[in-house]
């Protein structure tokens, strides 16, 4: 149907600014080598983010860099570069169109690969993996990266956290896994110093970690205004607005940038100004990293009336004082704690309702707080670490908390022939009708 | 006055009409062509000739399946999923589970009172799809609509190891050219398919009763493999392919229904039966 049809609107307006954040993370790579300062190739979510802003390394972001070929339909290309090197589809596609661009840029001697979507990335002094666990490419692609470029040093450190047990409480064993961040985050930053020449500024290592500390608070106050009825956002501009928090923190840009999205969406509340006109079916998104390529999907949600209040992907943070931070005088320690309790948060909850998994108390803790009558997952194939347990989480979802409808969605982040539109929207109609039974049946 | 209703199902491979009032007043099944508007005007017109019926008669009309957004003359689009529960709810009142295989794709479906609380469908792959079957049918030279029969006659399921259609395909022909029966193969491939639904049906806690629908329901030999599956018997409604056409035609009364109690009169989307033929 022509609404249907529509280019993706957004709600907000900071949402807009964030095409300028991605294309300035992507130049100021380029731009590095004049201004003197090193490149790293980096990775997301891995407590690294104030080292490199401290030292002046200038992050490059392979999984941005990958969603914005995927988001302007031009991936292909380096999907197929990688192949053609034997890397299978069903690897991480972040990584394998990732490494498809880092071997043309090589085949090139390091100068910009032509047509590569915003300028693509500079070729780096080294690379910043972070093995956790999260996913298996953390340790692997780092690896299979420095086949293409032997000569740029590797580093890859652990940060690991409890893992859970109903039967064990975690914070007996926390301490250790502290202390093991805490050394691997030392490592990291003597690695840095022998690449970069420089030495570790502490103090300010200190500043942008509190600033960082003022950016999840900020990040989470701003988002929790989307528990409003109706909400002022959406997950398809959380989306975009992931961006400053994911790629950026630890910078005054950052924080920003939230100031001014709180401030907007704080206006639309008291406005009443939804996402929709009228709101009918609240939605979490569960899990899942979404189709770069296919985010007019959640226009198409919005067109009936369904809106995503909340999400728990890339709201990689919670409010300082709930992780109830032990007080330390080492930033590192510091972002160590920071990590251990922030992926344990939800462990305590979990333990407490037989059966449960912390994934999934997050979810019923979201389903309240923001008043969803539903859940869709996204499960994108390429991307293991969240592929694999979405049905266990969907199955322990329905067995300990009840009956609420969920859709699991089946795509990929970056590869657009796992997508079919007709298809994804047929299945989507389907959840909406599934969703109004169980409005009309609770009445 | 009696007030009539169709329910529309196009489909990938079939396009189905079904009128009721109080009563089942016709109902009939044609091939989709590539142009399902153009279909729809003449599946419906042959399917109002059957009831006696003119298109002024009817009172509210539903189209769903993958065409129903092609249907100009319907009032109402609902999604097949809905439509398949609703109308396997009035016929056989206890399955709590539908599984449906159809030419393109095939579905699992949980129902409660007649209203899905979940559901999964695989529509990315012919594997598990009457598609499967077709390709393999074609290749033996078998006629599609005598596999189930062949089935039965075999005396021992050939093991198909490759669940893409294509490598199945190939595994076939040469089973066939070491001297495996024909009847051994068809049971095999029916296992094949079998084990593929259950295995995207399981994502769905499976709760009896079970009812097959689609073009894979009315293939004896794929049923008995489902219900081996299953570990149970399975229901198979007297014709599984109009199921989604009847649910239709009964969610189109029960908003006319809803409507007229309310003293309101549903909003219609005002074209002829004729006018199909704009579009062409
Ligand atoms: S597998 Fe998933 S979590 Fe891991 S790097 Fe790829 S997209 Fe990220």
């Amino acid at each position: 149907m022509a609404e249907d049809k529509k280019p993706r609107a957004l709600a907000t307006q900071a949402a807009g600014k964030i095409p300028k954040f991605v294309r300035g993370s992507l130049s100021a790579t380029l731009k590095a080598k004049e201004e003197g300062k090193k490149v790293a190739y980096a990775y997301i979510a891995d407590g690294q983010d104030e080292i490199m802003r401290a030292m002046d390394i200038v992050p490059a972001w392979g999984e941005s860099f990958a969603g914005v070929c995927a988001a302007k339909r031009d991936a292909e290309k380096f999907l197929q570069k990688a192949e053609a090197d034997n890397f299978s589809r069903s690897l991480c596609t972040y990584a394998t169109c990732t490494i498809g661009f880092d071997m043309m840029r090589e085949e090139l001697n390091g100068e910009p690969v032509p047509g590569a979507p915003w300028g693509g990335m500079a070729r780096p002094d080294m690379i910043l993996g972070s093995g956790q666990l999260l996913c298996d490419p953390r340790f692997k692609w780092p690896q299979a990266t420095q086949h293409y470029i032997p000569d740029v040093p590797v580093f890859v450190g652990n940060m690991y956290y409890p893992p859970f047990d109903p039967k064990l409480d975690h914070k007996d064993q926390e301490k250790f896994y502290v202390k093991y961040a805490a050394d691997e985050l030392r490592e990291l930053v003597k690695f840095c110093e022998k690449v970069t020449g420089k030495k570790m500024d502490w103090d300010r290592l200190a500043a942008l970690t509190e600033l960082s500390d003022k950016t999840w608070d900020l990040f989470i106050d701003t988002y929790e205004l989307r528990k409003a009825i109706p909400t002022p956002m959406d997950t398809g501009d959380a989306m975009n607005t992931m961006v400053p928090f994911t790629f950026n923190l630890a910078t005054q840009e950052a924080y920003d940038f939230y100031k001014d999205l709180y401030d907007e969406l704080q206006q639309k509340i008291a406005d009443k100004k939804g996402v929709v006109e009228d709101e009918k079916y609240r939605i979490l998104w569960g899990a899942g990293l979404p189709s770069w390529f296919a985010l007019g999907d959640f226009q198409y949600f919005n067109n009936k009336g369904a809106v995503f209040p909340v999400e728990v992907t890339y709201r990689g943070g919670e409010k300082i004082e709930r992780l109830d931070l032990p007080k330390t005088n080492d930033p590192l320690e510091h972002i160590a704690w920071r990590w251990v309790r922030y992926w344990t948060h939800w462990y305590d909850k979990a333990r407490k309702r037989p059966g449960s998994i912390p994934k999934v108390e997050r979810i019923i803790e979201y389903i309240e707080d923001y008043k969803c009558d539903g859940v869709v997952f996204h499960s994108a194939f390429s991307c293991r670490s969240w592929h694999a347990g979405i049905i266990h989480q969907a199955n322990t979802l329905k067995k300990v908390y009840g009956d609420i409808p969920v859709l699991i969605m089946e795509g990929d982040i970056v590869d657009i022939s796992s997508y079919n539109e007709a298809d994804t929207h047929n299945r989507i109609d389907a959840f909406i009708e599934t969703l109004d039974a169980a409005k009309k049946r609770k009445g | 006055m009696t007030h009539y209703f169709a329910g529309l199902d196009i489909g990938s491979t079939m396009t189905k009409v079904v009128i009721i009032s109080d009563k089942l007043e016709a109902s009939l099944i044609g091939p989709t062509g590539p142009e399902h508007r153009k279909l729809a005007n003449k599946v419906m017109e042959e399917a109002l000739d059957l009831a006696g019926l003119r298109f002024i008669d009817l009172t509210y009309i539903v189209a769903t399946g993958y065409g129903r957004i092609n249907v100009p003359f319907a009032d109402r689009q609902i999604t097949e999923i809905t439509c398949h529960a609703r109308g396997i709810h009035s016929l056989l009142p206890t399955v709590k589970t539908i599984v449906d295989i159809g030419g393109q794709d095939s579905k699992g479906i949980k129902i409660k009172d007649g209203k899905v609380t979940n559901f999964v469908m695989n529509d990315k792959c012919a594997a598990g799809t009457g598609r499967f079957l077709e390709v393999i049918a074609d290749s033996l030279g078998v006629p599609l609509e005598r596999l189930g029969e062949l089935s039965l006659t075999a005396r021992k399921a050939a093991e198909i190891s490759s669940t893409c259609t294509v490598f199945a395909e190939h595994e076939v022909n040469n089973q066939l050219a070491n001297g495996e029966s024909v009847a051994n193969l068809i049971a095999g491939i029916h296992q094949s398919v079998a084990t593929r639904v259950y295995s995207l049906v399981r994502k769905l806690k499976i709760e009896p009763d079970v009812a097959i629908t689609g073009g894979g329901a009315k293939n004896i030999g794929l049923v008995k493999a489902l219900e081996t599956r299953f570990g149970y018997p399975v229901l198979v409604p007297p014709e599984p392919l109009i199921t989604g056409a009847l649910g239709a035609a009964l969610i189109g009364k029960e908003v006319y229904e809803k409507y007229t109690t309310e003293g309101q009169t549903p909003i219609r989307c005002g074209r002829g039966l004729e006018e199909a033929t704009f579009f062409s």
